[in-house]
Order: C-alpha cells, then structure tokens, then sequence
C-alpha cells in the first residue's frame, strides 16, 4: 500500500516533470532516504521543515527510497542529499549532474563507498559523516573521566588510517594510547585482552569488522569483567551496556544538512572534504556508571564540551 | 440354560464398553503420557544443550578453559546427563566431562543435531555456539549485503542423555496405567455384575414362576419388591396366576356339582330300575299264583263231559291259560336274567335226554299246528349246563314250531370243529327273517311284523332269552335265515373231552310205571282256590289228593292216619316257615323220606339254591298241568 501510495507520487513526479520542463529544471532537492526507519524519517523531516521554513517550497523538493531512485534519474535537481549508506552506494553509481550530499553515514563506509565507486570526494559528492571527530572524542573523556590516563583502542583495516592522528591527539592532551590491531581474519580476543589488561577506558571506534552487533555482547562482557568503561559511538552502545557515547542524532543531521543545502542552493558549492557535524550529543548509562562508581550528566556533559569548542 | 445365556448376555454388555474404554483410555493416556515423557526429556535435553550453549560462549569467546571445565562438570550435575565435551570451531575438544558413550566424533555441522544410540540407549545432542545477536539498530550498521555481520561459530556442544530415566519413568507409567485400568475393569466388572444380577434374578424368578405356572401350579405368586425392575410384570402374571386359579376352581366346582347330580340321577335310575326288577317279580308271582289255579280248573273242567259247544270253549280257554302261562315263563326267565340270578352250573350229560325231553314236550304243540318235529337222535356228551341248553333249545324250537305254517322243523347235532364242538341246529320251513330284522330279532318283545302284538304270535322275548342265555354260557348262537325259504338257528357247544367217566342213570321210563291209580299226594298250599283246584287236578287223573294249608294241617292229616306217597308243597306258606321246612319236618314226622317237589312264582336265586341243596325239584306257577303229571309220575318211580 505504501509502496503503491510512493508509486502514485513517483508518478505524478514524472507527470509534474514531463509536462512543464521549466517547472522540472526548477526542483531544488531530491531526498533520497535508505530505508523508511525512524532514524532516517526523523533527519528527513527535519531537513524538509528546516528547508521549508528557510524558504524552499515543498513543491521543490521531492523524497524518494534508494530502491525508487532508479527510475528517477532524469530528474534535474539543485542537490541530491542521500541519507544513508545505501542511498549513498546508490547514487556513487549514479550519474547524476546534480551535487550529492551523503550523510547518516560513518565514515568507514563513505570511504568504502568511494572506492568501490572509484569516485574522489569532491564538490560534486560529498559526505556529512555521523562519526564524531577525534578530538571532540578526547575531549569528552577528559570530562567525563578525568582519572583515564590510558586510551585503549582497538584498530581495525578501516580505521587504522586514523592511528596516528589519535596519538598525536593524545599525546597533546598527556595521555597515553594502548591500540592493538585486529586483522581480517583475526580472532578479536587476543587482541582485547591485550589493549583492556593496560588501560583505563577501551575508546570504540566505528569499525564494523570490530563492534557489531555479533561482537558487542563480548566486547562489554569482557570491559566489564576487568572494570574498564567503554566509551562508544552510538546511543545502541549506551543502551548495550557502553558507559557513555559521543554522537549525533538524525534531527541534528538533517539541521546541518538543510544549512548545506541553504547554501548550495544559494550558489556556494558543497564542501570537497567530508564533514563532521557541528552538533552532537551525548548519552550515559548511568546504571553502568553507578556500578563503576561514576556519576555522569550527560547534558551537562554535553554543554561543557559545547561550550569548550565554542572557546578554542 | 436360557437365565445363563441371558446373564452371560447381560455380563458381556455391561462389561464388554468398560473394557473397551478402559482399554482405550488406559491406551491413549499412556501415548500421551510416553509421548509428553520423550517430548519433555527431548525438550529438557535441547534446552540443556541451549543453556550450556549460551553459557559456554563468553567461555569459548575468551578462550576461558577453565571457565569452560566449570560449565561442563556443572552439566554433569544434571540427571540423566552421560558426558558433556565442548569444542571450538575447529573441532578440537576443549573440554569434557563424564564417559562418552561414542566412540566416532560426530559430524559438527554448525547446526543443532540429535542422534539417539538404540543399543546404549542414549541421545548424542550438538548444539553450536555461536556469538549472541545483540539488536542495535544502528545507523552505523552497515546494511549492503555483503557487510552484515552474521554470527560467529565458535564451537559446539556434545552433550549425552541416558534414556534409563525416562525407560524407568515409562516402565512407571505403564504399571500405573495397567493398574488403574486393572482397577476400572474390576470396578466396571463389579458394577456390571451387580447391575446384571438386579435384572437376571428378577428374570429367572419369572421364568420360574411360570414354569411352575405351566405344571399346574396355579397358586404359585410372585413376591414383588419395590425396587424390582420387573415388577409391573411379576403384578401382570400373579393376576394373571389369580384369573386362571379361581377360573380352575370355579369348573372344578362345577364339574363336581355336575357330577354329583349325575350320580343322583343314576342312582335315581337304579333305584327306579330295582324297583321295575321288584314290581316285576311281585307282580309275576301274584299273577302266577291265580293263573296256576286257572290252568289246574281248567284242565279238571276238561276232564268232564261236555257237549261240543262247551268243549271248544274250554279249548280256547285252555289255550289262553296257556299262552298266559307262557309269557309269565318268559317274564320270569327275563327278570332272572336281569337279576343275574341265572348262575351256570357245567356238568356232562347226554345230550338225547335233552332232546328226549324236547320230543316229549313239543310233539303235542307241533302236532295241534300239523307240523312234523324231527328231532334227530344222537349220542353225544356235552360240557354245558343241562338245564339252560335245555331252555334255549326249548325256545328255539317253540319259536319255529311259532312260525311254521306248514312242514316240518328239524333239529340236529352234528359235531365240527374236529371234534371240539357240537353244533346244534334247529331248521324250520317257516316264513324265514329278513336280513335287516337279523340282529333286532334277539331283542326284548321284538317281533318282526307282528305290530299288532297277536298273543298267538308269541311274546317276543323267546329269542332275547335264548342270546342272553347263550352268552351267559359261552356258545355262539347262529342265525341263518332268508324270508319265505325257512330258518336255520344254531348253537355250538363243547363236547365232553373223550375219556371223561360219567356216571349213567337209566332213563325214566314215565310210560313204564303203569297204572298209579291210588297214589296218595298231600298238597300244602296256603291259597285255598289255587289249593282246590290242584286237589282237584289230581283226583281227575286217579290220585287220592289232600289239601293242606300248612304244616299244622298236613301234621294233623298224618295223624288221622293219611300215608302220603308224594308232598306236593308251595315254597311260601302261612305259618312264617317254607315249603322246604315242612316236607323236612313231615318226612321226619313220618318217618320216612317222602317224595316231594316244590311249587313256588318266587325268581328268588337264594330260595332256587335252597331248593336245589334240599334235593327237591322245584316247580314255577303257574304250574302246567302236564309238567306237574310227569313230575308226579317220576316221584312215584322213586318210591
């Protein structure tokens, strides 16, 4: 029936579009979503309302799923915001003359997407990472857990390229990092076992061959058993048993990437390099920080670490 | 048979569903009972395995073989557990507790297996360890198909159950179940039995009833009880048993009322014949009395001279005294019979006497009619009673001298039979019998074509005596006979067996004595007319006659000096004693045995032996002159 409904509109697209050219070429944006789940609606909504209230007409812009994006590729829109990884793959392949904007998605996979696609990071195709940048990640253990010398991190294939950055980061804020890697086909284990017997907080970095939802049960199984907190990425974590993560939410995506598009459609071009969001929020397990002996507010946390990068 | 048949009936239905359902149930309870106890060890093992699956995965994760050991001799602590081994996905065994039960290492295909050992009865149960899925929900989830992270296999679980427990709890089960079926089956048997016996009783009580409803015993009654199931039926036949009861004593009453009126009226027919047998007697003997002393004036007044206008009158009148003699021989000989007064007396003796007598007696009656009597003399001896041969011979003959008008009558003896018998035969020229009158002929006053009763016809009981007579002795009596070509009457009698002595006696010669002019014959008779004319009667033929009417009388006549050579005497007299005892006492008076003979009308058979054991001939009134002449004349030869 959805399905159908989306049809209907698809098709009064195409109607919209075949009938008055002039009106077609007018299109502002297209918003092509992954999926139909929560998380995206909720960054799409917030992208249309804020798009809306900034000016754009509703009749500019157009929403469409991945899956429908194939039979829409005549359209000739200002910008292209994909949400999602899926989106994104999508419209890598895609050739589109219109800038892409790829956001809800990590860095890891933007990074894959770019090369199995073959394409560069540029104007025409950027990304609005969920990830959070390093030293906003630092920052936030030195508030919340001042007593945490030792930064354990446990580096997979795609995240590896971020190692020297974080050391160097941490080393500027007298703090010592324990990594270990784990290979393609290494057991996890060994190599966590390694990093939590000498650190104070095991870091989690958005590496999917590592935390998963296979391998999350483990992971916070065996931090809590040695007492060592996780910091995490994602709220999922909080909620799986991580003490605390650093993230942004969908509404604060689709904030920032309406101000993008704001500009693109007032003629600046897109960003060659990926960004990071300007927002973000933290989130506490405050069973977990009771039983480690912790007391976290996580807006107050949040407000301080804002207020601190408001100040550099 | 039948109260057998119906309470083994009644058995098999009442026990024959119980069994069934108990049977049934005790079946389906334990499927059901067997199936939960496999399904729940089955499940119990899987869970297990699960449990120690899930337990064992941090374990395997963190390659923890102590943590490991701990989980597997945990298991082990689990009933019916056999051996528990954990291995990696490699297939190395990392731990294992308890005895395994198989020898060859079984297939680890990442999936959950079961293989049951039939022999050792175990269950060899794989379950795989794999990395617990915690649900994210992640936008940093990277969902192309290629990137989904699946589970890890870490390694698996091979846990043993012994099947002993649940065989032992099955064995349980069963025993139990054969028990309460055992038990449902007694209870239903019981119940069954009861209940069959509250309506078989009852049922064998009514067919007992009416078996003995059925031999006649009608005062049979069923006791009805309140409870019974049959009892509208046991109320239905003891009214029943009630209707046929009083209906068989209501006949039975009038059978008996019946029969008693019956018995009345026999009797009342008795009565009334014996008082026919008396009258007759009575009045045979009182008419006897006054016709013999007609015949005696009748013959005396045939003695004196008359003209012959007179003479033959007192010829019609000798014949009716007569034929009035006649029926009362008839009628007495009758009454006789009817009395069965008549006793046969066998004896030999020549049968010519018989005829002899015969010739004497007949001759006159057959030549008064112009009739020829032949009468064949013959010499054989018979076996029979003299004097009732002699009436039957009598009879017959008179009868065809009746009924001849002309020729002659014959009788003959001829002996048949071998020698056995002699077959009498008296043949006639007469006007011969019909065959249809053959057998109404021998019957009381039955005279063929003689409405009119014509006196000169006979009376008609000359033959019924003559049958009557001869089956009183046994001699078949034979009628041969057509209308107009004569009759032939014959009886057979058994001669006397060769060899036999008898003792002869010369023949009385009547005609041989000559004159017996003077004879003196004393006559006692108490009726002075009947006395007259038999004084009478003698004096006419010569004999000095005296009349006595008693024994006073004739005692004094014997004493005035009056010798009698003859007593005639009549049986009953004045005096109160009978003719027997006076000629006793007047032959003892005089001192000598004085012939004598009695003169009675009495059929009395007491007085007829007394007569006969006194040895003196005894004469029935009427008495016929003639006969009275011959007796005389024999008495005097005795002198």
């Amino acid at each position: 029936m959805r399905f159908f409904l989306r049809f209907l509109l698809l098709a009064y697209g195409f109607m919209f579009y075949l009938v008055t050219t002039v009106q077609a070429a007018e299109l502002a944006v297209v918003i092509v979503s992954s999926e139909r789940s929560a998380a995206y609606v909720e960054a799409e909504q917030a992208l249309l309302s804020e798009l809306e209230r900034g000016g754009v007409s509703r009749y500019d812009m157009l929403q469409v799923t991945a899956q429908e994006w194939a039979g829409a590729g005549a359209l000739k829109p200002k910008l292209i915001v994909a949400l999602g990884s899926e989106a994104a793959t999508v419209l890598a392949k895609a050739e589109t003359r219109a800038p892409v904007l790829c956001t809800l998605l990590p860095r890891s996979s933007f990074e894959r997407i770019l090369r199995t696609s073959g394409r560069k990071s540029s104007s025409q195709f950027s990304a609005l990472y969920l990830d959070q940048p390093l030293s906003r990640q630092v920052e936030l253990i030195r508030l919340a857990l001042p007593a945490a010398r030792r930064i354990g991190v446990l580096w997979g294939p795609e995240s590896q390229a971020q190692a020297p950055a974080l050391k160097a980061l941490l080393q500027s804020s007298g703090l010592e990092l324990v990594e270990a890697s784990v290979g393609r086909d290494e057991l996890l284990f060994p190599a966590l076992k390694r990093v939590l017997d000498d650190s104070d907080l095991l870091l989690a970095v958005a590496e999917p061959q590592l935390f998963n939802s296979s391998s999350i049960q483990n992971i916070l199984l065996a931090s809590f058993r040695v007492r060592v907190p996780l910091v995490a990425f994602s709220p999922a974590y909080v909620r799986a048993g991580a003490l605390i993560a650093l993230h942004v939410t969908p509404t604060q995506v689709g904030l920032q990437a309406a101000a993008i598009t704001r500009g693109v459609l007032q003629g600046k071009s897109l960003s060659a390099t990926p960004v990071y969001s300007h927002d973000f929020s933290v989130t506490v397990n405050e069973h977990v920080a009771r039983s480690l002996g912790l007391t976290l507010d996580a807006v107050a946390l949040r407000d301080r670490l804002r207020s601190r990068e408001a100040t550099p | 048979m039948k109260v057998v048949d119906i309470r083994s009936r009644m058995l098999v239905a009442g026990l024959l569903p119980v069994t069934l359902l108990a049977i049934l149930l005790a079946v389906v309870f334990l499927a059901s009972r067997f199936g939960d106890l496999s399904d729940a060890h089955s499940q119990r093992a899987r869970s297990l395995a699960r449990q120690l699956a899930t337990s064992s995965e941090y374990g395997l994760f963190s390659d923890n073989i102590t943590h490991l050991q701990t989980i597997a001799n945990g298991a082990m602590r689990e009933s019916a557990v056999r051996s528990v081994a954990i291995v990696d996905s490699q297939g190395r065994i990392l731990v294992s507790a308890g005895k395994p039960g198989y020898t060859m290492f079984p297939m680890l295909a990442g999936k959950e297996t079961e293989h049951f050992d039939p022999t050792k009865r175990l269950d060899l149960l794989c379950q795989p360890i794999e990395t617990s899925q915690l649900k994210l929900d992640d936008l940093f989830e990277d969902k192309a198909p290629e990137r989904v992270v699946r589970p890890t296999l870490l390694g698996h679980v091979l846990i043993e159950f012994s099947r002993d427990g649940l065989l032992k709890r099955e064995r349980e089960m069963l025993w139990v179940g054969l028990a309460v079926t055992m038990g449902g089956l007694l209870f239903g048997g019981f119940l069954a039995v009861r209940l069959g016996r509250g309506v078989v009783i009852p049922i064998y009580r009514v067919s007992r009833l009416i078996e003995r409803l059925g031999q006649g015993e009608l005062s049979a009654r069923a006791i009805v009880l309140a409870d019974d199931p049959l009892r509208d039926l046991q109320l239905g036949l003891n009214q029943m048993a009630e209707h046929l009861e009083s209906n068989r004593d209501e006949l039975e009453q009038r059978i008996a009322a019946a029969t008693l009126e019956l018995r009345s009226k026999k009797e009342e027919a008795e009565t009334a014949t014996l008082a026919k047998s008396r009258f007759l007697a009575a009045a045979s003997h009182d008419l006897r009395q006054p016709t013999h002393a007609l015949g005696m004036f009748v013959a005396r007044l045939a003695q004196l001279p008359h003209d012959a206008q007179t003479s033959q009158l007192i010829g019609n009148l000798d014949a009716s005294v007569r034929a009035t003699q006649d029926l009362l021989d008839g009628l007495l000989d009758i009454s006789r019979l009817d009395a069965q007064a008549v006793k046969v007396k066998l004896h030999p003796f020549a049968l010519a006497d018989i005829f002899d007598q015969l010739q004497v007696g007949l001759s006159l009656t057959a030549s008064e009619k112009g009739l020829r009597l032949r009468i064949r003399p013959t010499p054989v001896w018979l076996m029979s009673d003299s004097t009732l041969l002699h009436r039957i011979l009598l009879n017959l003959i008179s009868n065809s001298l009746r009924y001849t008008t002309q020729g002659s009558v014959l009788v003959a003896c001829r002996v048949a039979d071998g020698g056995q018998v002699a077959r009498i035969e008296v043949w006639d020229s007469g006007i011969g019998i019909a065959p249809e009158h053959h057998k109404s002929i021998f019957k009381e006053f039955y005279q063929v074509g003689n409405a009119a009763r014509n006196r000169g016809k006979g009376l008609g009981l000359g033959l019924n005596i003559v049958e009557r007579t001869a089956q009183l002795l046994g001699h078949p009596l034979h009628l041969c006979s057509k209308l107009g070509h004569g009759t032939r009457f014959s009886i057979e009698v058994p001669l006397l067996p060769p060899g036999t002595f008898v003792e002869t006696r010369s023949p009385i010669l009547v005609d041989s004595l000559g004159d017996l002019e003077g004879l003196v014959v004393l006559v006692i008779e108490d009726d002075a007319l009947a006395r007259e004319g038999l004084v009478s009667l003698l004096a006419s033929w010569g004999y000095e006659a005296q009349g006595a009417d008693g024994f006073s009388t004739a005692q004094t006549l014997l004493e005035q000096g009056l010798i009698p050579d003859i007593i005639v005497s009549d049986y009953r007299l004045l005096d109160g004693i009978n003719g027997i005892e006076v000629i006793q006492q007047l032959r003892h008076v005089s001192g000598r045995p004085i012939p004598a003979c009695l003169m009675s009308g009495d059929s009395d058979p007491g007085f007829i032996q007394a007569a006969k054991e006194a040895g003196l001939t005894l004469l029935h009134k009427p008495v016929r002159p003639a006969k009275l002449r011959t007796l005389v004349r024999r008495l005097a030869a005795d002198i």
